[in-house]
């Protein structure tokens, strides 16, 4: 569905270029929820703007069902790691704002906003400005605008960090659910480990910058578990996050020794 | 709640009695000749004052005029400022072609300015509408171009991944992003626009209060002269009064949690 090809990318400044990425590939089928999990600046926020044609990649091609990115994709929705909520718009005027700028009519588009909010649990305030809810609810209405345009590719950018530790594994829930109901293709950047080895399919590593993909590991605990919650309970649990906690590579000696 | 209700009547009873000691202190003052009638005027002379003027059938037209040279003022001023201030920060090129006379002819105190208004368009109304354009338009310029150029580059990338074009970016994000600066601007405007009005008026005029005041000067009719100011005064606080009353229709989302 989601194809990462061999993908460079520089920024170019004024004096000096940072070379970002370097011949990256990796994809994300169909049903599919890849997390992505790298150290913090190599690029993993810059990876998602490559798919979502707001930055092109400087070699290399995202190819989304086999075809090139090029600007926008309809089929295509992100949940960006900042608030994108429009904060003069009420909660279900941003929940309907994806449909409105493909034109849909008010009557039904509002229909549909007011529905995914029932489902969701924000019953009740869409009349509210954004800055009336709490943050696990800002960011639960930030996710159902992104749905609402039904895309077949999600991409998500440490969606969870900001939110308190019961908030977050109900939406986690909730993600994960919605990902496989409709089919869709997932790709989830994070810093916790755990998340990822709970939520994903598959869990990529990526090296310092320049990034490269350093591990890929195919984990069973986001379909075996009954809930999110379950999952660091499962036997194997620790074995990943150890691995994985090796491959990120992440010396806390030298951290203390720097210090 | 009882002690609000008391502490309201106090605040109010204490403004009350800091205007009848000014009133009436004037009032003696001059009565018993502690006060110069040169320099002060009681409340008894100005009213005299204003019967007169009345009389001459020139009160109201001075104030009307002054009013109509500063509403028309501060409403093309704050149009013209919005659309140059949101439209300048799309086009690039041109910006930074005219950013630097834009911000020389800022700097120009409109003291200097006011005779050039005058010389292009006569004694009449046109020149002080001119002046107080001229300055309403930067008050109104500079917050609504500032905050455009530091416009939330993530909503914007919001939207675009949702594929919105330039126009429903613009309309959708820039426009209602620049209205908390638009109320700032119109917060300042509404008082440059009055200065720039009576400064016409001091320069060169035939009517307006700024006439009246100016003239009361050069005869010595000190009640006329703080008649002038006590209109002034009145106006410029209802004026004020208005434009924080447009607060809540601007920037909703400031004064309330739901829409
Ligand atoms: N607009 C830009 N111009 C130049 N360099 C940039 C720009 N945006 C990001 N970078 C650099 O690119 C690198 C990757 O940034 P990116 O935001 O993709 O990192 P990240 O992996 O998402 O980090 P984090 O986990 O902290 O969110 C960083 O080192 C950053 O300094
Ligand atoms: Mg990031």
């Amino acid at each position: 569905m989601l194809e990462f090809r061999n993908i460079s990318f520089s920024f170019t400044g004024r004096r000096d270029t940072i070379e970002v990425l370097r011949e990256l590939s990796f994809g994300c089928r169909e049903n599919e929820i890849v997390a992505v999990i790298g150290p913090s600046g190599c690029g993993k926020s810059t990876l998602l703007s490559l798919a979502t044609g707001l930055r092109k990649p400087t070699a290399g091609q995202v190819l989304i069902d086999g075809r090139p990115v090029d600007g926008a994709d309809p089929r295509l929705g992100m949940l960006f790691q900042q608030s994108t909520l429009l904060p003069w718009r009420s909660v279900v005027e941003n929940v309907e704002l994806g449909l409105e700028i493909r034109g849909e009519r008010k009557g039904p588009r509002r229909q549909r906003a007011i529905a995914l909010m029932r489902q969701y649990g924000l019953a009740g305030f869409e009349r509210k400005y954004p800055h009336a809810l709490s943050g696990g609810m800002q960011k639960r209405a930030a996710l159902l605008q992104t749905l609402a345009i039904e895309p077949k590719v999600l991409l998500l950018d440490e969606p969870f960090a900001a939110l308190d530790a019961q908030t977050r594994v109900v939406i986690q829930n909730d993600v994960v659910k919605i990902c496989r109901a409709g089919k869709r293709s997932m790709v989830i950047v994070t810093h916790d480990i755990s998340e990822a080895l709970s939520m994903a399919d598959r869990v990529v590593v990526l090296s310092r910058r320049p990034a490269t993909v350093k591990e890929i590991y195919d984990v069973p605990f986001s379909r075996e578990a009954e809930s999110v919650a379950d999952a660091p309970a499962m036997p194997g649990f620790a074995d990943y996050y150890k691995r994985i906690w090796n491959a990120l590579d992440i010396s806390i000696g030298g951290m203390n020794a720097a210090a | 709640m009882k002690n609000i209700v008391k502490q309201r009547l106090l605040v109010n009873c204490g403004r009350l009695l800091v205007l009848v000691v000014i009133l009436g202190g004037t009032e003696l003052g001059i009565r018993y000749g502690v006060l110069s009638r040169l320099f002060f005027s009681s409340p008894s002379e100005i009213f005299v004052a204003f019967e007169a003027q009345w009389a001459k059938g020139s009160f109201l037209p001075d104030l009307g005029i002054t009013v109509f040279e500063t509403l028309l003022g501060l409403a093309a001023g704050s149009l013209a400022g919005m659309a140059v201030g949101l439209l300048l920060p799309q086009l690039r090129l041109v910006s930074h072609v005219i950013e630097p006379f834009l911000m020389v002819l800022n700097g120009i105190p409109v003291i200097v300015i006011a005779p050039l208004f005058i010389l292009w368009l006569g004694l009449g109304l046109a020149s002080k509408v001119g002046i107080s354009i001229y300055i309403v338009f930067f008050a109104m310029f500079i917050p609504v171009y500032t905050s455009s150029l530091r416009l939330d580059r993530t909503l914007v990338d919001a939207l675009r991944v949702m594929g919105a074009t330039r126009a429903q970016i613009f309309w959708k994000v820039v426009v209602p992003s620049s209205m908390p600066s638009v109320y700032t601007g119109l917060k300042i405007g509404s008082g440059l626009a009055l200065i720039g009005a009576v400064i016409g008026e001091f320069v060169a005029s035939r009517a307006g209060l700024g006439h009246m005041i100016l003239y009361a000067s050069g005869t010595l009719d000190t009640p006329s002269l703080y008649l002038g100011i006590i209109a002034i005064a009145i106006f410029a606080a209802l004026l004020s009064l208005t434009v924080d009353a447009l607060g809540p229709l601007l920037v909703p989302y400031r004064f309330s949690d739901e829409k």
